[in-house]
């Protein structure tokens, strides 16, 4: 073979992995989880017809929205626990790591097979939650005109704002970025973890662990401040807890885009920067993990 | 003189036991040179250093003291493993992804792309005999079938060394001459083939060179005809040899009109040498 310049970083030798991960999951029919939440909403939505227009609005995108995040944030635990092991068990990482690949590019094709999965799986959420979403908007605009026969058209214009301003709102959109980069996060830790971790059951469960830490740790954080203070010793380990345990809270705006109200922009982009740092700071960790292993 | 393309230093690799004081060690001051072109095999029973050995050569594993280079690039730098193709013992690919999908993710991580991916990819398939079934899944193979897909992503960025851990391993006798014939062939073109296995007849056949390895020491190492030389002892080939001639041949071979065809010192087998140079205590 001709002799070539070797690149320390290709993005070509990425994409291989990453489609190639990409491939694995979908086998492995991961899929399935979309089913469920699809049936889920379509139930949801039944059963909420009994409620005002606004209650069903709220209880359908509260539930939606919540599910997306349980289902995503689930998805990439168990999803990306079993890469690494699946690849060590069959030796499958003799033969690619034997090619000239580095070891940052293995481990960053496998997490961007993930995060390529993630994203389409809350596409597809998203659609659904949506094409639910717009077909009750339909039903109800129906019968609002229908119930409305007698009066004015002011009012039932004004009804039918109401109606549309309760089902829709811009803010639905930050709120499924942000959930994508939660998943995300929790993909790159579990990745980390998954590079010492004896099997991935032992991943699940100790990600499962963080899941639940990360989400209580800034209500503990707030009752430990309120009680004992905020001296430097109690200060330092809050850090390092924040940064052992990421406070998934912060990801948490779903009640605020129920309830209506508008997510600023700069709380926006600060999450978005958290997120990508955390799973920057998640990656770089696996990698300290990973290059040395003996394999 | 050309570079060697495999040059092992002073090699040794320990492995620490978890939860114990003692350490394992798996490979213990080895030196070993495998020149451009050769075939060399890498002989020892179960645990004595063989696949740590090519492990390290590989970059996979890191040796706790000495060098291995890779045509004079230390195996522990990627770039090393541009000139490498690999074949581990008994290899399981990915599953879901058919013969021709096999050969063009590997060569994707070789940098191939296009046109010539894509012929690389035709030109291997043929190689291996596996064009009738390039469509289908991995999962659907046969021992053969895997280790000559294997074989083929070895060679797929046209590898100036390829190793072999274990190449026959598990194959049928069929299968196991396939691939000898394709290690022959990759001889022929110049290829450097560093191997392990334990079909001793076969290495003898194929090396040209051959190590043996006993609780992580190289005990014997040299061309497999030295190697198997007796040396106190002359072989006679004769030919229209009578009864007589044969009873009275040490008196009468000078004098007879016998022809002497052939005199060279008879072998041994290969196995013989290694069940020899591997008996327990030999290495201490």
């Amino acid at each position: 073979m001709p002799e070539t310049r070797h690149r320390p970083f290709s993005p070509a030798r990425i994409a291989a992995i990453t489609s190639n991960t990409f491939t694995e999951l979908v086998r492995l029919k991961v899929f399935y989880f979309l089913l469920i939440f699809a049936l889920l909403l379509i139930a949801n939505s039944v059963f909420m017809a009994r409620l005002s227009f606004q209650q069903e609005f709220q209880v359908l995108k509260d539930v939606s929205l919540g599910a997306m995040s349980i289902f995503t944030s689930l998805l990439a635990i168990v999803a990306t626990a079993q890469l690494l092991p699946r690849d060590l068990e069959d030796r499958t990482i003799y033969t690619i790591l034997a090619k000239p690949v580095p070891r940052y590019e293995y481990l960053i094709g496998k997490l961007a097979g993930v995060l390529l999965l993630l994203g389409l799986s809350i596409l597809a959420m998203s659609a659904v939650f949506l094409a639910v979403l717009f077909v009750r908007e339909e039903m109800l605009v129906k019968e609002t005109l229908r119930q409305s026969a007698g009066l004015r058209p002011e009012q039932v214009q004004e009804a039918l704002r109401g109606l549309k301003g309760s089902a829709f709102n811009a803010n639905l959109f930050p709120g499924i970025v942000i959930i994508y980069l939660k998943a995300s996060l929790l993909a790159a830790l579990t990745l980390f973890i998954s590079t010492f971790a004896t099997s991935n059951i032992f991943t699940i469960v100790v990600m499962v662990f963080i899941y639940f830490i990360g989400h209580l740790q800034a209500t503990a954080r707030e009752y430990w401040l309120q009680e004992h203070g905020a001296g430097w010793l109690a200060k330092t380990f809050l850090a390092v807890v924040a940064l052992a345990f990421p406070d998934l809270q912060l990801f948490n705006l779903v009640d605020d885009i129920v309830a209506g109200t508008a997510i600023p922009t700069g709380l926006f982009l600060q999450t978005v920067v958290l997120g990508c740092v955390y799973t920057s700071i998640y990656l770089f960790f696996a990698w300290v993990a990973f290059h040395g292993r003996e394999l | 003189m050309s570079e060697p393309a495999v040059a092992v230093h002073s090699l040794t690799k320990v492995f620490p036991i978890p939860f114990r004081r003692t350490k394992l060690v798996a490979v213990r001051g080895l030196n070993l040179e495998v020149a451009p072109g050769q075939v060399y095999g890498l002989l020892g029973p179960n645990g004595s250093g063989k696949s740590t050995t090519l492990k390290i050569i590989l970059g996979l594993v890191t040796a706790t003291t000495g060098t291995a280079k890779i045509f004079g690039r230390d195996s522990r730098e990627v770039r090393s493993r541009e000139a490498v193709g690999f074949l581990p013992e008994n290899p399981y690919f990915y599953k879901y992804l058919t013969g021709e999908e096999t050969l063009r993710f590997f060569g994707k991580l070789c940098g191939l792309h296009g046109r010539r991916l894509q012929a690389r990819c035709d030109e291997l398939l043929a190689l291996v005999s596996l064009e009738e079934a390039r469509d289908r899944r991995l999962g659907g193979y046969s021992k053969g079938m895997l280790q000559r897909i294997g074989l083929a992503q070895a060679l797929i960025q046209e590898p100036r060394l390829v190793v072999l851990d274990e190449p026959t391993a598990g194959v049928d006798p069929a299968g196991s001459r396939e691939i000898r014939d394709l290690i022959l062939d990759l001889k022929r073109r110049g290829i450097t083939v560093l191997l392990s296995s334990h079909l001793l007849a076969q290495v003898q056949e194929i090396c040209d060179r051959v190590g043996i390895l006993a609780h992580g020491v190289l005990v014997r190492e040299g061309q497999v005809e030295e190697l198997l030389a007796i040396e106190n002892q002359t072989e006679l080939i004769l030919e229209n040899a009578t009864p007589e001639i044969l009873v009275q041949i040490t008196d009468l071979l000078a004098k007879s009109n016998t022809r002497l065809v052939e005199q060279r010192q008879p072998q041994t087998t290969l196995e013989g040498l290694f069940l020899e140079a591997t008996k327990p205590g030999r290495a201490e």
